[in-house]
């Protein structure tokens, strides 16, 4: 039960960070991407209307989160206390640049909103770069399952570490290059004209570049935490993982040299949930890694609900998620196909 | 309230007390005007007439504003039972988190999935979709309103759990919970005052565009709508929802009862104060004006009924901020007295045709949208206060409840970042939403078409 609620748990995360990637990706190199107003309205139709589905995600993986570990958001949650509040303001200036940008038809009024939204749009990547760092290097958590932790201590990876280390911003750096990788992918389909042509030559370099970082980030990930590639190795989910990452990393590099878009863009999501299913099953059952000693660290087991919680989640949750599945086929159909300013302007965006 | 600045639960306190108003100004809105947008939809189905189009097309601008104030101010919200409430989270995560997760799943995801299709996609949709997006994101708001008023009521009345070995609570029976009597009348009260608020700001709407005299046939539309739907829903406020509100607390929460009317001693034919001051030192209401008995018979259905005092009960079980108390309670009762009587003049006018033409009656209705969001708060401020000294009701101190491993420095610190970026982003929509009502349900489309 407890494996099954991981896995579900580590989906939506994955859902999250997959729909929501395009966002923060689209939106970190909007400026470079789209010269014109036109232009740029182009991209925040591509993102505008769909932001708040996608941002849901995050909110449905935080309240379950609750229901099913309320033991672990209680330590990791107030452990994080100024990153995630961090968080939370990079998501308020993000929703709200694009929200408010096109109300008012003046150059210098979209112009500022634009670079907030840029702004907010890097500052989440990395952020969230150095949050998924932080699950595989680990917090310093206490005997009592308690931590505390600075945004910097001294750039090492082991003891009292903090926020940020050599180790962290590496991945958050990968992590922005990977979704701005992802969001071209994405823009590449949704958009026509010099935007798409732009975002298709972007794609292909960035890329390129995810793909080198990835390699360093690998062996980076070996040396901080030595025991998981042999974990890797042993844990057969990882080997799906790690089967997926293959086959969407070619679905990707095809659909990019064939310029097919469709092709593409499903490799660059099939690829972000391979990473990230991958991740997820080498670290279990372990969730939270203590830096200070093996035996602090907090397991699904040690953080889950009761049964009686966890049974009667899982007679609620399909319900729940099969409707999600309805709407989302719904939307998609809708909104398929190329943006056109004409037709998702309506008044503004 | 400890009033120790020392003390960490208070700046928690302060923090989800001020981000949950914020937020709450929002949400009100939208869940209110929802069900406008739903039946003028549906009124442009079924007649074809424009004006209803663009009725919802306007209304959807502020509509959507609101909801994306709504949203980024919700998330905070829920980070903070972990991030600030630890202790509490640890404790009872295993009740609330059911609820917290059902709202995800269930009235999120729908709300969220249709709104970006009802406020630009119509167009993409087409009449019939548009109008199943606005019962959709209506439906959707709603519901969200029920799961986390469940999880609010299970902590004023808390019914449906079990004490674990650990000491902390589990989930015993789903239905019990999400069937928790105050659930219902609370939800009953809250979505009627959400409605008092919609129906204000669209009568506002209407009054401002009447006394420029522009959008004359949307302007009637509004002040139609608004002023009937106002004198229903202000009624539906005070009777039956309000009632059956004050005799759950009466029956389950009597010392917060007392609190509320500033009742230090107990008795019979007990009178409901219109105006006095709670005496906390004195242990007595100076200077009340009463209707004698009245409480006893809203309370409890008869006049000779007992009504408890505070002095019955230990000062450890009252709530720490009687006077803060008192008066949010007294004051929001003072207020839904005055819509009742300002909407029933206001319909009876439009009844005899004669609203647009009484200037100053426009001017009061144009001005009064602000008091429904005040008694609206206020509403919540009595609810929160009175369930005080308990994060659970009688099982679980607020002090038991806030997170050990953050200092008071990191919360100061939050706090008056939230203070200033909600400062700014409500000048924000303040001046979006008066741009959006200046330019008018007639103006151009805001943005030039390329």
């Amino acid at each position: 039960m407890i494996e099954t609620w991981y896995g579900i748990l580590s989906f939506m995360l994955i859902m999250y960070v997959v729909l929501d990637g395009r966002n923060f990706g689209a939106g970190m190199f909007h400026r470079l991407v789209a010269i014109s107003p036109v232009e740029r309205r182009q991209v925040v139709a591509a993102i505008g209307p769909l932001w708040s589905w996608h941002e849901v995600w995050l909110v449905g993986f935080g309240g379950t989160l609750v229901a099913v570990f309320p033991r672990l958001i209680a330590s990791a949650f107030a452990g994080y206390y100024l990153a995630l509040f961090l968080i939370l303001w990079g998501l308020i200036l993000r929703g709200i640049s694009l929200e408010v940008g096109g109300h008012i038809n003046d150059r210098l009024w979209q112009g500022f909103w634009d670079i907030a939204f840029v702004f907010a749009n890097g500052l989440l990547a990395i952020l969230f770069g150095a949050a998924a760092g932080n699950l595989v290097r680990g917090v310093p958590l206490d005997a009592q399952g308690n931590f505390s932790m600075a945004f910097f201590t001294d750039f090492g990876v082991r003891g009292h570490v903090g926020l940020l280390d050599w180790y962290t911003v590496s991945v958050a750096v990968f992590a922005a290059v990977l979704l701005a990788a992802h969001g071209a992918t994405y823009l590449t389909l949704k958009t026509e004209g010099p935007v798409h042509d732009r975002s298709a030559k972007f794609a292909k370099r960035l890329w390129v570049v995810a793909a080198t970082l990835f390699l360093g980030v690998s062996i980076e990930s070996w040396v901080v935490r030595p025991d998981l590639p042999r974990h890797v190795i042993y844990t057969p989910f990882c080997w799906l993982g790690l089967l997926l990452v293959i086959a969407s990393a070619v679905t990707l590099i095809s659909g990019l040299l064939t310029g097919r878009e469709m092709r593409a863009f499903v490799g660059s999501n099939l690829l972000l949930a391979g990473l990230l299913a991958t991740g997820a099953a080498a670290i279990f059952p372990v969730i939270l890694h203590s830096t200070l000693a093996p035996e602090n660290s907090l397991t699904a087991y040690a953080v889950a609900s009761t049964p009686e919680a966890l049974f009667l989640g899982s007679i609620w949750w399909p319900a729940g998620f099969a409707l999600a599945v309805s709407y989302f086929v719904f939307i998609s159909r809708r909104y398929a196909g190329k943006v056109s300013v004409q037709r998702d302007t309506q008044g503004f965006y | 309230m400890n009033s120790n600045l020392f003390d960490p639960a208070l700046w928690s306190r302060l923090q989800f007390g001020f981000t949950l108003t914020y937020h709450y100004l929002f949400p009100q809105l939208t869940m209110g005007l929802a069900w406008f947008l739903v039946y003028w939809k549906w009124r442009a189905l079924r007649t074809g007439d424009e004006k209803y189009n663009q009725a919802v097309r306007f209304w959807a601008k502020i509509f959507g504003l609101n909801f994306a104030v709504g949203v980024v101010t919700g998330i905070p919200m829920e980070f903070q039972f972990g991030t600030n409430w630890a202790a509490f989270t640890r404790h009872s995560g295993g009740v609330i988190g059911q609820t917290l997760a059902m709202e995800g799943m269930f009235a999120f995801f729908l709300e969220s999935a249709f709104v970006g299709a009802l406020i630009w996609g119509e167009k993409r949709l087409g009449p019939r979709y548009h109008f199943m997006a606005a019962v959709a994101v209506a439906l959707g708001s709603w519901l969200s309103g029920y799961f986390i008023l469940v999880t609010n009521a299970f902590m004023q009345h808390p019914v449906g759990f079990q004490i674990q070995a650990d000491g902390s609570l589990g989930i015993a029976s789903l239905s019990t919970y999400l069937l928790n009597p105050w659930a219902w009348v609370q939800f009953a009260h809250n979505q009627v005052a959400a409605l008092v608020t919609g129906s204000f700001v669209v009568t506002a709407v209407g009054a401002f565009y009447a006394l420029r005299g522009l959008h004359p046939l949307q302007s009637r539309l509004y002040l139609r709508a608004g002023t009937s739907t106002a004198l229903i829903a202000s009624l539906l406020v005070a009777f039956p929802t309000g009632d059956q509100q004050a005799k759950m607390v009466a029956n389950h929460q009597p010392v917060t009862l007392a609190a509320m009317e500033g009742k230090f001693t107990g008795g019979s034919m007990a009178g409901v104060a219109v105006i006095g001051q709670p005496n906390i030192a004195a242990r007595r209401l100076d200077n009340p004006i009463e209707i004698p008995g009245a409480l006893s018979f809203v309370a409890y259905g008869t006049f000779q009924s007992y009504v408890h005092g505070l002095e019955e009960y230990p000062e450890d079980a009252w709530p720490d901020n009687i006077e803060l108390l008192y008066y949010s309670f007294h004051l929001m009762v003072m207020l839904g007295t005055l819509f009742i009587i300002l909407m029933a003049y206001a319909s009876f006018q439009n009844w005899r045709g004669r609203l647009e033409s009484n200037i100053w009656l426009l001017c009061v209705l144009m001005l009064a949208f602000p008091f429904p969001y005040i008694a609206n708060t206020l509403g919540w401020m009595t609810a929160e206060l009175g369930r005080q000294p308990w994060l659970i009701y009688g099982l679980y101190r607020t002090q038991e409840g806030y997170s050990k491993v953050v200092s008071n420095g990191d919360v100061i610190f939050t706090l008056i970042g939230f203070t200033g970026i909600y400062f700014v982003l409500g000048l924000l929509f303040l001046f979006l939403v008066g741009w959006e009502i200046v330019h008018g349900p007639e103006g151009k489309e805001s943005i030039a078409n390329p």
